[in-house]
């Protein structure tokens, strides 16, 4: 009996995922590619991001920092971004950094063939633009933009951006297309088996970047464990029983199977605010809510704390703004919010002449977002203020869909994490006729939120972001719930794990104990 | 037999063609489409119109399904929109994941339930007809995605006997790959047993109940023989049509056994490219889970004579 487990266990030996020095991570779904910025969702940008780095990345707290560059120079005229590059930082192939790669990949990203995400952002069709790149020696950078802008470098660290991640001439063919990333990051490609999971592989002569812990996407990145290893898991079930067993190390889960979870002596929970922002917009061209005494009733009607607290599990703050609550330009003004006070729904909705026709309430049932849960609440205590609203469980492309024409009235919905308030407000703001997805069309406060983006100077954007607050309160076109808590469980066999603003794992400076 | 092949194969090409028509069609009708989950939440009309334009997506219909169907003549079923690799060598690839898991669960299925199911019928009513009967239906009710989890919670957790996630090919590690297959063919065992189980237990009684089975027993044969000789033989005919559907279902949808199991499947291929709106791929799923079911139950036929003289392949 005894010979026969010890066979039994030795199968399980060879057969486990995780030798002892693989860092394995649970992801919901495969990655879409390895090219940086290209192809891609939040899984891509969570695993691509270890392999590849930009000039600048965030910082812990959302600012943005010198990763590839030691330091940026900005003229006075706010034109000209001068990058002088790290020395001594080799590419996974060996290869030195210089500033004839920056030059080559930027003119590769510009190049619509490349079909990079941010292409757009940056070549003038929705604003900035950057009219030259020159490398007057192997260390330096030159950037001329056309106009000046605060987000020139917040929109450089983009995560979706891949933070216009420098990668060496070799990750492409003979033919020009995408191989491989040969980046500078802490980690280099192993193996990726679709549908299954991707390997990445320890790069032993990585420069990490000088501080004496990790910072966001800067600071400390050296890679503690050989092996980190992201699989692709669908279900929850599946990843919590993988949590459990010790065969994977981490994993986020939904906020609701946080206390069964908890009772587990093998995993422990972290937290951390996000910037992702979960609300629930308003249709203002609906017959009904055009009516901005409608909207305010609505907001009225909903007890915040309340409903914040059962679609977070008690782990969300109410935050009705939609500056995230780490920044640094979330202020007094920032936490004015809507009150729950039924007697103003009742004399609103008179006003409003609401006559008890039914509010169409979209939401999906993904395990990722709070957007059912946010709906049930939210739709009970409507019910409870006199407004009939009946919720519409759509699956989330068909969601996606509706929310890019506009067709809905109203909808529980998250928008992805925006550090600076101003690419915050950008998400929402702006002409229906011209982009139907937009929630907020307000002619003030676009030219606020166009302000906040060409004005570097930190109380001058404060006092717009301020104003633009006030503004969104009044006009109501969407209510702001919380930021998300995103919430991983971590075995306690894992050191030094930690969740973050941008909401993407993290596993350099990360070990795990024997 | 070959020429009654060739005609179940040709008469398979209108079935193809309509599958292939209605699948194209079916899938755009829903709203949501691949470029704006590509770009996701902040995709301008702009964005995506340039994305459909890349895709392919901004011509119309007739011409989209006109490109790809004479590039599906020419054995090429075109590139998936999310991962961009060819959809044909991908189909077969996650194809043969699925199958190994199908094949062996089936097989194990009838090798238990075809003589159940016939012992069932031959002892009706008694306590091991009672027993097996009532075993049979309540493996048939339990869904095998809870199922599923309560082998991994048992045979993972509790034992920890069984790897809980993951998977490893039987071509890169056998040993392994064999323990990573264990729970998810041991799930569509256990399910797939009770629908078998019953067949052959209702085909057998009915064969039973016959006159030339009275008159081989007033013959004075054995009731081995009756049983195996003259009962079985007549009443295995259903319960091959059944395993042949049987297998045609499984080989195109064991979805949430892979999804619960984290096998890459052809079942989670399809469902993911559903939701990613990824047409090459969901249409190429399509074509070949009919194909399969078709040429399944083309080889079930063409098995018939086997075990029953009186079918031929004609």
């Amino acid at each position: 009996m005894n010979r026969r487990l010890t066979c039994a266990f030795a199968l399980l030996a060879l057969a486990s995922p995780a030798t002892a020095q693989t860092i394995n991570v649970a992801l919901n779904a495969d990655i879409r590619s390895t090219n940086p910025g290209v192809n891609r969702d939040d899984n891509t940008d969570a695993v691509v991001l270890h392999m590849v780095e930009g000039l600048v990345g965030y910082r812990e707290n959302g600012a943005v920092a010198p990763l590839l560059a030691e330091k940026v120079a900005v003229s006075s005229d706010g034109l000209t971004y001068t990058f002088t590059l790290r020395q001594g930082v080799k590419f996974h192939n060996g290869a030195e950094l210089t500033s004839a790669d920056v030059l080559w990949n930027w003119t590769r990203y510009m190049d619509p063939k490349t079909d990079w995400r941010c292409r757009s952002e940056f070549d003038g069709r929705i604003g900035m633009k950057v009219t030259g790149v020159t490398a007057p020696d192997p260390s330096t950078v030159v950037m001329r933009l056309e106009k000046p802008s605060a987000l020139f470098l917040d929109t450089m660290a983009r995560t979706d951006c891949a933070m216009v991640a420098i990668i060496h001439k070799d990750s492409l063919k003979p033919d020009g297309s995408f191989d491989k990333p040969i980046g500078t990051g802490p980690f280099m490609l192993g193996d990726w088996r679709r549908g299954e999971f991707v390997s990445l592989k320890r790069f032993d002569a990585y420069v990490s970047p000088p501080g004496d812990k990790r910072d966001g996407y800067v600071g400390r990145k050296n890679a503690l464990v050989p092996e980190i290893k992201f699989l692709a898991i669908a279900d929850g079930a599946t990843v919590k029983a993988g949590l459990i067993s010790g065969a994977l190390h981490v994993a986020d889960i939904p906020d609701s199977d946080l206390p069964e979870m908890q009772k587990s002596n093998s995993v422990q929970v972290v937290t951390a605010p996000s910037a992702t922002k979960h609300a629930l917009l308003f249709q203002s061209r609906d017959p009904l809510l055009s009516d901005v005494r409608m909207r305010q009733a609505i907001a009225a009607a909903l007890d915040l704390d309340e409903l914040v607290a059962q679609a977070s599990n008690e782990l969300g703050k109410v935050n009705n703004s939609a500056v995230h609550m780490a920044s640094p330009y979330y202020g007094e003004v920032q936490r004015q919010r809507y009150d729950h006070d039924p007697a103003r729904v009742k004399k609103l909705l008179a006003e409003a002449g609401y006559k008890g026709q039914t509010i169409k309430l979209i939401a999906n049932k993904r395990a990722t977002v709070p957007s059912f849960p946010v709906a049930v609440v939210a739709q009970a205590m409507l019910q409870a203020a006199g407004i009939n609203s009946e919720i519409e469980v759509l699956e989330w492309a068909t969601q996606l869909d509706r929310y890019s024409k506009g067709n809905y009235q109203m909808m529980s919905f998250s928008y992805s994490a925006r550090i600076d308030p101003a690419q915050s407000y950008n998400q929402f703001s702006g002409a229906k006729d011209t982009y139907p997805s937009k929630a907020w069309d307000s002619r003030r406060a676009d030219e606020l939120i166009e302000k906040a983006t060409i004005t570097a100077d930190e109380a001058e954007r404060q006092k717009l972001f301020d104003e633009l607050h006030k503004l969104m309160l009044a006009d109501a076109p969407l209510i702001f719930l919380y930021n998300q808590v995103d919430t991983a469980m971590v075995s306690k066999r894992l050191r030094g794990f930690a969740p973050w603003v941008a909401s993407k794992p993290r596993l350099w400076e990360v070990g795990l104990a024997d | 037999m070959l020429r009654f092949a060739l005609t179940r194969i040709l008469m398979s090409v209108p079935t193809l063609l309509i599958v292939s028509v209605s699948v194209f069609a079916l899938i755009r009708l829903i709203p949501g489409d691949p470029a704006s989950l590509m770009l996701g939440d902040l995709a301008t009309p702009a964005s995506i119109a340039d994305l459909q334009a890349r895709l392919g997506l901004d011509q119309s219909l007739p011409v989209q399904f006109g490109i790809w169907f004479g590039n599906l003549l020419k054995g090429d079923l075109g590139q998936s929109i999310n991962s961009q690799q060819a959809v044909l060598p991908l189909i077969l690839q996650r194809f043969w994941i699925s199958a190994q898991i199908v094949l062996v669960a089936v097989a194990l299925a009838s090798l238990v339930a075809v003589p159940a199911g016939v012992l069932a019928a031959w002892k009706q009513d008694s306590a091991l007809d009672l027993s097996l009967v009532a075993a049979a239906t309540l493996l048939l009710s339990i869904p095998t995605f809870w199922l599923g989890l309560l082998l991994l919670l048992f045979f993972g957790l509790r034992l920890e006997w069984l790897p809980v996630v993951g998977y490893v090919s039987i071509a890169e590690n056998p040993w392994a790959g064999l323990l990573y297959l264990v729970m998810p063919i041991m799930t569509l065992f256990l399910h797939e047993i009770g629908v078998i189980l019953r067949m052959a237990r209702a085909s057998t009684l009915e064969v039973l109940r016959l006159d030339y089975i009275t008159h081989a027993r007033a013959k004075g044969l054995s009731e081995g023989a009756v049983l195996w000789n003259h009962a079985f033989k007549n009443a295995f005919g259903p319960t091959w049509t059944l395993i042949g559907l049987v297998l045609g279902n499984l080989l195109g949808g064991i979805a949430v056994v892979e999804t619960v199991f984290t096998i890459p499947g052809l079942g989670r291929l399809l469902v993911d490219s559903i939701f990613a709106r990824d047409y090459p791929v969901i249409q190429g799923c399509m074509l070949f889970v009919a194909f399969t079911y078709v040429l399944v139950n083309l080889v079930i036929d063409l098995c018939y004579p086997l075990f029953d003289p009186r079918v031929t392949a004609q």
